[in-house]
């Protein structure tokens, strides 16, 4: 399950969403540009669909970019150690992140989730349920736990080479 | 403010960003570490998660993701390389003719794409190999590079500039747009001057002078590019359509641009727009986690702090905007764009408000500044996209970047000094009083 072909199918999964969502996007905000324009009858959905979707693309996008380790760092300690010290020292970065997933994302995530959904939260034109919308903050908080524990092991495995 | 807090705040972050945490997730950390000092456990950690969620709840904010849209089929779709060939036709005579054509086409890209790292990497890929073939030093092109695509940020279309208007609550985005031309192109300017000094120095041969009917020729080929502009800028200032529905247009133009000239299929969009929500993701989960950071601060009452402070050494402009400008270029050296505005926008506007300057002012010159910050070490992602491309080293590029960052500072004083540069342009169009 943890291994990097499972993570690599997992990523190409994820990598389809980001795309269906990011072109969902597009077509929306044009829609409500040609609505406006050619029809004369402006959309009143398309401002709140496109909010949600540019949340849903951030948060997944972001445990997407967590999984390839591209987000942006200052990684002059990094390169000033070598072999196992330079392992341990991205290890516990990766462990940080995964903390971070834990708590904030997954579980603080979670709350905000059964928060919205006892008060029964809707958007103000979709009727959306918000608990639905900020349902993909743990989805995406478990993803990232998911992709440090894959890159912990990796570096567990090089530690071992040593 | 409880000094505890700001410790915490900033130690945490300072030590995590040190270590080599990324920053969007440093940030984050060093939030809740901040909150717990006042809030209780599970409380704290479902703020943050709330604030990062609400901070990016915002309709302006979609204009970010489709100008790098619309950047990344620029980049593919050949319209990068046909701005390069206008350039080339109205520059490349002069000495050093190249470095000039960097400049200029670096102000056109960067304008029409909205990023300076695509910029940057467009015009070295592309600029670089011809300076080496020419034997220009291949230090000077880089510096020429890296220093020049940041005008792009200040030339509108730019997202930082939305950014800002985010982060300040409100600032019209048609007013800081039109607001940055005349600061952009002054920055040009001043680099190429500094160019062409270097270029006697070096004494680098003029380029092939090209007739006027190969001008014409390569700006005919590169008007529909143009005319994207026009459409984009013009429909923002002219109030027909906001920044986010005209940056959606761009894609959808950039698009038929791209697969008109036959240089982009239909196969290669799932390719691009998963690019471009890579590089969508990283932005916003630095604004994610600065909206969380920004939101503690104000609830630990950190900015009134510091604006207390600041105006209670001084109330003239000149010397708050200097002291402002100072630590601005620090935090720059440090930090990214996106997430520096976020935080010290709330911070230093209600100071500058209160001396009576205006906020896109304030906007044009703080992102002017932080734009030097990008190509300083020990953190400047243009900086490092720059040398990688050049493939030479920071420690050789440093010393030809000098004189090009005294003309960003230049730049920066004259338009720190004269406030009509930056509000001459936006009063003339009617968005400011």
């Amino acid at each position: 399950m943890f291994s990097l072909q499972s993570k690599l199918s997992l990523d190409k999964w994820i990598a389809n969403l980001l795309i269906i969502f990011m072109a969902l996007m597009v077509l929306n905000v044009t829609w409500q540009v040609a609505s406006r324009f050619i029809f004369q009858d402006p959309s009143s959905f398309t401002d709140e669909l496109s909010r949600y979707l540019l949340i849903w693309v951030g948060m997944l996008g972001s445990a997407y970019v967590a999984g390839k380790n591209e987000h942006l760092a200052i990684d002059i300690l990094i390169n000033k150690l070598k072999g196992n010290a330079q392992i341990k020292l991205l290890m516990f970065i990766q462990f940080l992140i995964l903390i971070f997933a834990l708590f904030v994302m997954v579980l603080g995530g979670s709350n905000l989730v059964y928060i919205t959904f006892m008060l029964g939260q809707k958007s103000a034109t979709l009727q959306l349920p918000l608990s639905f919308i900020y349902g993909i903050i743990p989805f995406s908080g478990l993803l990232i736990i998911y992709y440090e524990i894959v890159t912990i092991i990796q570096l567990i495995k090089s530690l071992k080479k040593d | 403010m409880e000094i505890v807090s700001v410790l915490i705040l900033v130690i945490a972050f300072l030590v995590l960003l040190g270590l080599g945490v990324p920053v969007a997730w440093s940030l984050g950390m060093s939030s809740v570490l901040t909150l717990l000092v006042t809030v209780a456990a599970f409380p704290a950690i479902t703020t943050v998660a709330q604030r990062m969620a609400a901070g990016l709840d915002t309709f302006a904010l979609l204009a970010i993701p489709f100008f790098i849209v619309a950047g990344e089929l620029m980049n593919r779709g050949g319209i990068a390389n046909r701005l390069i060939e206008l350039a080339k036709a109205i520059t490349g005579r002069l000495p050093g003719g190249l470095l000039h054509v960097n400049v200029v086409a670096a102000m056109l890209f960067g304008a029409i794409a909205g990023s300076a790292v695509a910029a940057a990497s467009a015009m070295g890929g592309i600029l670089g190999k011809r300076m080496e073939q020419e034997g220009y030093p291949k230090e000077l092109g880089a510096a020429v590079n890296i220093t020049s695509s940041t005008t792009g940020l200040i030339i509108p279309p730019s997202n930082v500039l939305i950014v800002f208007s985010l982060a300040s609550g409100g600032v019209s985005v048609a007013a800081l747009f039109v607001a940055g031309y005349i600061p952009g192109l002054l920055v040009g300017l001043m680099l190429m001057a500094v160019a062409a000094v270097m270029v006697k120095i070096k004494k680098i041969p003029a380029g092939e002078s090209t007739s006027f009917k190969v001008l014409l020729e390569k700006f005919w080929k590169a008007v529909p590019s143009l005319f994207l502009l026009i459409v984009v800028i013009g429909g923002i200032v002219g109030g027909v359509f906001t920044a986010t529905e005209a940056s959606a247009i761009a894609v959808i133009y950039a698009l038929g641009l791209s697969l008109f000239y036959r240089e982009l299929k239909f196969k290669d969009l799932p390719a691009v727009l998963l690019k471009s929500a890579e590089t969508t993701a990283v932005v916003t989960l630095l604004i994610a986690t600065s909206m969380a950071l920004s939101w503690v601060m104000s609830a630990e009452e950190i900015p009134q702090s510091i604006s207390n402070s600041l105006l209670s050494l001084s109330d003239n402009i000149i010397v708050i905007l200097i002291l402002i400008n100072l630590i601005l270029l620090v935090v720059g050296a440090f930090m990214d764009m996106t997430p520096a505005v976020m935080i010290f926008t709330p911070i230093f506007l209600p100071v500058v408000t209160a001396l009576g300057i205006d906020p896109v002012h304030f906007g044009i010159m703080m992102v002017l500044n932080l734009c030097i910050g990008l190509c300083t070490p020990p953190v400047g992602s243009i900086l490092f996209i720059g040398v990688g491309i050049a493939q030479t080293s920071i420690e050789k590029v440093l010393k030809p970047l000098l004189p090009f960052f005294g003309a960003m500072i230049v730049a920066l004083v004259l338009i720190m000094l004269f406030p009509e540069i930056t509000l001459w342009l936006p009063r003339v169009f009617g968005l400011l009083k």
